[in-house]
């Protein structure tokens, strides 16, 4: 594939081939509309936008598909502050590179501008510059080729999520209880914190009164803490982490228990061990009982055989009711 | 009841092993296990970590103090009541400490208040133990401390299932209603008279004479420098294998693979303590040479296999000399002093199980390793050895273990006793 020429002309250095491509000039969106592929550089940079923006960081992405890729390839970015956003597909196959179509869409809409499209040896480069400031320009951001099947790369832009955390809290009426959200790497503007009866959520602890205080020690973590606990504070509660870009939420259970739940299971248990210990002397009572009627059976054997032995004279050998001594270890 | 010339080594003795069985798993399970609350506590109380860890600390150190107080007790009582008033302190401690505020109560009441519960239950029974058995007592003294290792597994997670149920008020006041199972436990100690009984005394007297018995002093001495030496691999394993770059979730299952051979070690050595003639104390200083020398071997192994073949040997003979360690004193004082002589060995012992844990770490944080202070810890193990062979009768082999003082009393002599109980005449 031969090389393209800049439409700066022969007056610009000679540079490698994709830093050519992107230095291109700025071209007026409304000639021409979008360009077959691979046939010249293009890229309509608004220079306004850029130097308004030019604070802001810059991120890039790559995506690499082949033309035997079977599925979508999708990449998962997370945004947390508005950025210039720099998203590049490549394309290697072994056809025809003028024959691929390029496109790049937002969700389901075409976009139409600011998208430039090279080709070095056998791999298709296409790159999407924009910026991202406000939450409607988050969401999926696809480039398609099209040469016999369509081949998609997805870059997937979300704000940072909340660590989720699954057990319920458990307390007690009357008791008072701190709900925690914590976000790892991530500093959001603000926290608001909601409860919910089904689906409908209801703020909680705008008005900061007795029963709720709101506070953080950090910016990346909030506290909610709910004095006087009743059963009617029982429910789920939500957690917002309001970010430039957008909202992210963790959810947390709070179960509300009486202290009878566990009192009855510890009454349960007492009473068994009164049981027990009664069962274990009753049995030693009686067992005492009948070694004394055994006993003094015994003995009064022992007595009557004495005498009549006695009258006998045969020697006593009646056996002994204790246990004889065991002779050393 | 008419007393007996020598102990019955069986018969209700089995109910008594039962009952030193569960007593050793709520005494020592709970303690052992009380790390799960742990984390509870630190977040409940926002404390930090240190203070929290003292709620075991002062409950050890006051069930380990009070032990005279229980041997005392339990001469002049039997130790049926001492050791059921003891399950009710035991019990009364968790019940509070589920309405605590403040970890200061805490340190009350599952500290002091469990602590002194638990100082009045373990030292009589064991002592009771002995009593009832004189043939069997090593492998009865075996099998009940097998308890310790067993209810290690089982309440870690029956805690942990606790806290996540009830939360950690629920949870103690369920720990609570399971201690109550000592005053079941207490119930099954019947009184046993043994001849020698009204011969020792009251337990002043048998106080006053212990303090002036040579052996026995010199027993304590080599108990205290074992104990010294006994707790620092369970303290500082963990640590020194991640020390050398083992992950800690291989690192605790080493222990628990000590936890598994321990109890093998205890009921192997209480059947050998049994079935070998002559004095107990050599198979002791046996055991306690063996841990020693295991104990100095640790700083040398670096490879896995040797790591995992010494953790498994120490388990099964630190395990190994517990039974023994109780059945020797029997033979030194007498089954008739064998309650107040426990006592006075748990307190003074404990002293060194107390400084043993900091000493190993001080050493670790001046020399940068544990090298010394595995090493330390066998020299104490070899010390306590070497005293051990100080004790009467060592070399030359005792024809039988007879309690220092004479059986004179016959079999039929009802002598009133300063003890009380069903079926006591």
């Amino acid at each position: 594939m031969p090389s393209l020429p800049s439409l700066r002309g022969p007056r610009a250095p000679p540079l490698p081939l994709l830093l050519l491509c992107l230095l291109a000039p700025v071209r007026r969106s409304s000639e021409d509309g979008r360009t077959p592929a691979a046939s010249f550089t293009s890229l309509p940079v608004r220079e306004e936008m850029m130097a308004k923006y030019s604070n802001l960081s810059l991120e890039s992405h790559n995506i690499s598909l082949t033309e035997h890729s079977n599925m979508p390839v999708e990449k998962n970015i997370t945004l947390e502050r508005p950025s210039n956003i720099e998203l590049t597909c490549q394309f290697m196959t072994s056809g025809d590179l003028n024959s691929v179509n390029v496109t790049w869409k937002k969700g389901d809409e075409l976009l139409e501008n600011n998208y430039l499209i090279n080709a070095t040896g056998s791999i298709l480069y296409t790159q999407y510059m924009f910026t991202i400031v406000n939450s409607e320009q988050m969401g999926s951001y696809s480039c398609f080729f099209e040469e016999k099947k369509e081949q998609r790369g997805t870059f997937n832009f979300k704000v940072p999520e909340l660590h989720e955390k699954k057990k319920p809290l458990i307390t007690y009426v009357g008791d008072s209880v701190v709900l925690m959200c914590k976000c790892q790497d991530c500093f959001p503007l603000n926290w608001t914190w909601y409860r919910s009866n089904g689906s409908v959520q209801v703020p909680v602890g705008v008005p900061m009164n007795n029963k709720y205080v709101i506070n953080g020690k950090n910016a990346n973590e909030t506290r909610l803490k709910i004095m006087q606990l009743s059963e009617e504070d029982q429910g789920s509660y939500w957690c917002h982490a309001i970010f430039q870009l957008g909202e992210s939420e963790e959810h947390i259970e709070l179960v509300v228990l009486s202290y009878w739940v566990p009192l009855k299971a510890f009454l349960g248990i007492a009473v068994e061990v009164v049981l027990l210990v009664a069962i274990i002397l009753l049995f030693e009572m009686y067992t005492q009982k009948k070694k004394k009627h055994s006993d003094d059976g015994k003995e009064f054997e022992q007595i009557e055989q004495l005498k009549s032995d006695d009258s006998n004279g045969i020697e006593n050998n009646a056996p002994r009711h204790r246990k004889n001594e065991s002779v050393g270890q | 009841m008419a007393l007996r010339a020598e102990p019955p080594d069986g018969g209700w003795g089995w109910m008594v092993v039962l009952s030193a069985f569960f007593q050793s798993a709520l005494v020592f399970g709970v303690l052992r296990s009380f790390g799960v609350f742990f984390v509870e506590f630190v977040a409940a109380f926002e404390e930090p970590a240190a203070r929290v860890s003292w709620i075991a600390s002062i409950g050890i150190a006051v069930q380990q103090f009070g032990s005279p107080v229980g041997s005392a007790l339990s001469t002049k009582f039997g130790p049926r009541p001492v050791v059921m008033a003891g399950g009710i302190l035991a019990a009364l401690g968790m019940l509070l400490a589920a309405f605590a505020t403040s970890l200061t109560h805490l340190y009350l009441s599952i500290g002091l208040l469990s602590g002194s519960g638990w100082a009045l239950t373990f030292t009589p029974t064991l002592a009771c133990l002995s009593r009832y058995f004189s043939r069997r007592r090593s492998l009865a003294t075996g099998l009940a401390l097998t308890g310790v290792g067993l209810s290690s597994f089982a309440f870690a997670p029956l805690f942990q299932w606790l806290l996540s149920q009830y939360a950690w008020r629920g949870a103690l006041l369920l720990v609570s209603a399971l201690s109550l199972h000592l005053v079941a436990c207490g119930a099954l100690l019947r009184p046993l008279s043994l001849a020698e009984d009204p011969v020792v005394g009251g337990p002043g007297a048998q106080l006053a004479n212990l303090l002036h018995h040579g052996p026995f002093l010199r027993y304590t001495v080599a108990l205290t420098l074992i104990n010294t030496g006994y707790f620092i691999p369970y303290v500082h394993l963990v640590a020194h294998l991640r020390d050398l770059d083992w992950d800690p979730l291989p690192a605790a299952f080493l222990l628990s693979v000590a936890a598994i051979s321990d109890p093998v070690g205890r009921v192997a050595s209480g059947w050998l303590g049994d079935a070998v003639p002559g004095p107990v104390a050599r198979l002791l200083m046996l055991w306690t040479t063996l841990t020693g020398v295991i104990l100095a071997l640790y700083p040398g192994a670096q490879a896995p296999t040797a790591l995992v073949a010494l953790t498994v040997a120490y388990g099964f003979t630190s395990g190994a000399l517990t039974p023994v360690a109780f059945s020797v004193l029997p033979e030194l004082v007498g089954t008739g002093k064998i309650y107040c002589g426990l006592g006075l060995v748990q307190m003074v012992e404990s002293i060194g199980g107390l400084l043993g844990a900091p000493l190993s770490g001080y050493l670790r944080d001046v020399t940068g390793t544990y090298t010394a202070s595995f090493v330390a810890a066998g020299a104490f193990l070899l010390a306590g050895s070497g005293v051990l062979i100080t004790l009467p009768h060592f070399c030359l082999s005792a024809p039988t273990s007879k309690p220092q003082d004479p059986v004179t009393e016959a079999l039929d002599t009802k002598v009133p006793l300063p003890r009380e109980g069903l079926g006591e005449d």
